[in-house]
């Protein structure tokens, strides 16, 4: 699966995806085309919708990334 | 030496400056001073508070004050029901003072009664200066002019865990029931009051450390009625707000006027609810368009495959009625071109016969002629082989019967036979003395046989 390993941030893939969704709608791309974009279309609708329905944060990662540069604790602190 | 000094107890003193005090203060008077510190105890429920009058920043008159815990209780209610704020540190007071004096705890100002107008004045001073500073300063729009992200997932949440606004809040956002994934952290602050400044500026300074990981700050309240707010006009808060790095978005939830921290948020959604649906709006907008991307993804490329079959049949169609067309066309000349093509050849073919019987003719005629000719010199050449042949023919006989007889004669064996022999050595023929060698065999050929001899060295 592409979309899963793809870094590709929410507004990159949502508006590669309106662009595309544009182009089809108004007619601008060819038949040649057509099937590569309706893939890619398909890959990004996939990427927002994940994107739309998760999220990677760690409140733990973020906790001891904080205590790793906590001023009061460290008075060596640079 | 006797001491004629008099000593007087430090009681004695200490009356003394009592007496004189109350002697010349005798009724208590208006007095407009900062309260530095309220020094409520609860347990007593009295008052101690610290009193300073500053000019340019520096402290030039300070006292110590009583706020006895009836006059505090009273005070403090109209306070929080006239200016939606309670007795604190850090507020101007205008208020009734008598001075008293203890023989223990020295001097001090009773506060009998404080002006409730004159604190709202100066808190009402305070937001104005704190606008007009930022404004001034050019920080006031700094925070609306940053860029929410399309989809602001990533909030650090400045409230209190146990508080309703952030339940409210965290209900909206986590059980919307399209599915939106939202990921908060908290970060517990105290948020009215007098220690609340500091306690949002400890966080703040916290998120922006980690920064990184969110899209947004929330600032959240709610549940706490409306009092204890000033500390959001407060000028330090209000200028990090403004300045921080992530959009700020403020649910203090209120109904008093909006605050300065509130003016300077990117957003103010007034309730932590209405903060909470204006977060699904953002995701609403860019979802919708995902799901309408996912219907035209259905039906449009159906759509243009099918134009593009249909112009295809109709190309088709054109082409073949072109193709005829030209097709008819070319027939057309090519029948016109054949008819000119055939007569051409006619007219060609007929010069070319009529040339053509001229060479024959002329041919004709030639090889008669030659033929004629060629016949004359043939009995011509008869006549003389006739006249000539048989005296060469006799010259030949006689010719060759000479060269006969010169054969036979010449022949070896002829020769050996009138006495001549011929000499090997060693297969070799001998015509001199250098073609034989002492002790050599050699073969000597007679008419009627061969004499095998020896080579003998001469003495």
């Amino acid at each position: 699966m592409p979309d899963m390993t793809e870094k590709i941030s929410y507004t990159e893939a949502f508006e590669e995806l309106q662009h595309i969704i544009t182009e089809i709608e108004q007619g601008e791309i060819s038949v040649d085309e057509l099937s590569l974009k309706v893939k890619r279309a398909a890959e990004l609708i996939k990427i927002c919708k994940n994107k739309l329905h998760t999220t990677e944060e760690d409140v733990t990662r973020i906790l001891s990334e904080l205590e790793a540069n906590e001023p009061e604790e460290d008075e060596n602190d640079i | 030496m006797t001491d004629e000094r008099t000593a007087y107890t430090l009681q004695q003193v200490t009356e003394s400056i009592r007496k004189t005090l109350s002697a010349r203060y005798t009724s208590s008077f208006w007095v407009k001073a900062e309260m530095n510190k309220l020094n409520h105890y609860p347990h007593s429920g009295h008052c101690y508070p610290e009193l300073v009058e500053k000019k340019d920043g520096k402290v030039v008159a300070q006292l110590r004050a009583n706020l006895w815990k009836a006059d505090y209780e009273r005070i403090d209610a109209v306070f929080r029901s006239q200016l939606n704020e309670a007795l604190r540190d850090g507020i101007h007071i205008f208020f009734l003072a008598r001075i008293q004096f203890d023989s223990v705890h020295g001097l001090s100002l009773r506060i009998l009664d404080i002006d409730p107008t004159y604190t709202l004045g100066e808190l009402e001073r305070e937001k104005r200066e704190t606008i007009e500073r930022l404004k001034k300063e050019q920080f006031f729009h700094q925070n609306k002019h940053l860029k929410l992200p399309l989809l602001p997932q990533r909030i650090a949440v400045i409230s209190v865990e146990t508080s309703k606004g952030y339940a409210d809040f965290m209900k909206v956002i986590r059980q919307n029931p399209w599915g939106y994934a939202f990921f908060t952290m908290l970060f517990p602050a105290l948020l009215q009051g007098d220690k609340a400044t500091d306690s949002i500026l400890q966080q703040l300074e916290r998120i922006s450390r980690v920064q990184q990981h969110f899209d947004v700050v929330a600032l959240i309240r709610g549940g706490g009625g409306d009092v204890g707010l000033s500390c959001y006009n407060n000028y330090p808060l209000a200028r990090r707000l403004a300045c921080f790095p992530l959009p700020v978005l403020t649910g203090i939830g209120h109904s008093t006027n909006e605050t300065v921290a509130e003016m300077v948020a990117y957003h103010n959604a007034i309730t932590p609810t209405e903060l909470g649906d204006f977060l699904l709006q953002h995701f609403h907008n860019v979802a919708i368009p995902v799901k309408e991307a996912g219907k035209c993804l259905a039906v449009t490329p159906f759509r243009i495959i099918r134009t593009a079959r249909q112009e295809l049949v109709s190309t088709s169609r054109n082409v073949q009625g072109i193709i005829r067309h030209h097709l008819q066309r070319q027939h057309g000349g090519l029948q016109l071109t054949t008819q000119h093509f055939s007569h051409t050849v006619n007219l060609f073919l007929y010069g070319q016969g009529a040339s053509l019987h001229q060479h024959l003719h002329r041919l004709k005629i030639h090889a008669i002629s030659s033929t004629r000719y060629q016949h004359e010199e043939v009995q011509r050449m008869k006549g003389i082989l006739m006249q000539q042949g048989p005296s060469c023919l006799r010259r030949h006989t006689e010719q060759l019967a000479y060269y006969e007889n010169s054969a036979r004669l010449l022949d070896p064996a002829n020769v050996i036979k009138r006495g001549y022999s011929i000499t090997y050595c060693q297969g070799k023929l001998v015509r001199t003395l250098s073609d034989v060698r002492p002790e050599a065999r050699l073969e000597t050929r007679v008419s009627d046989g061969i004499i095998i001899s020896k080579i003998q060295k001469n003495a």
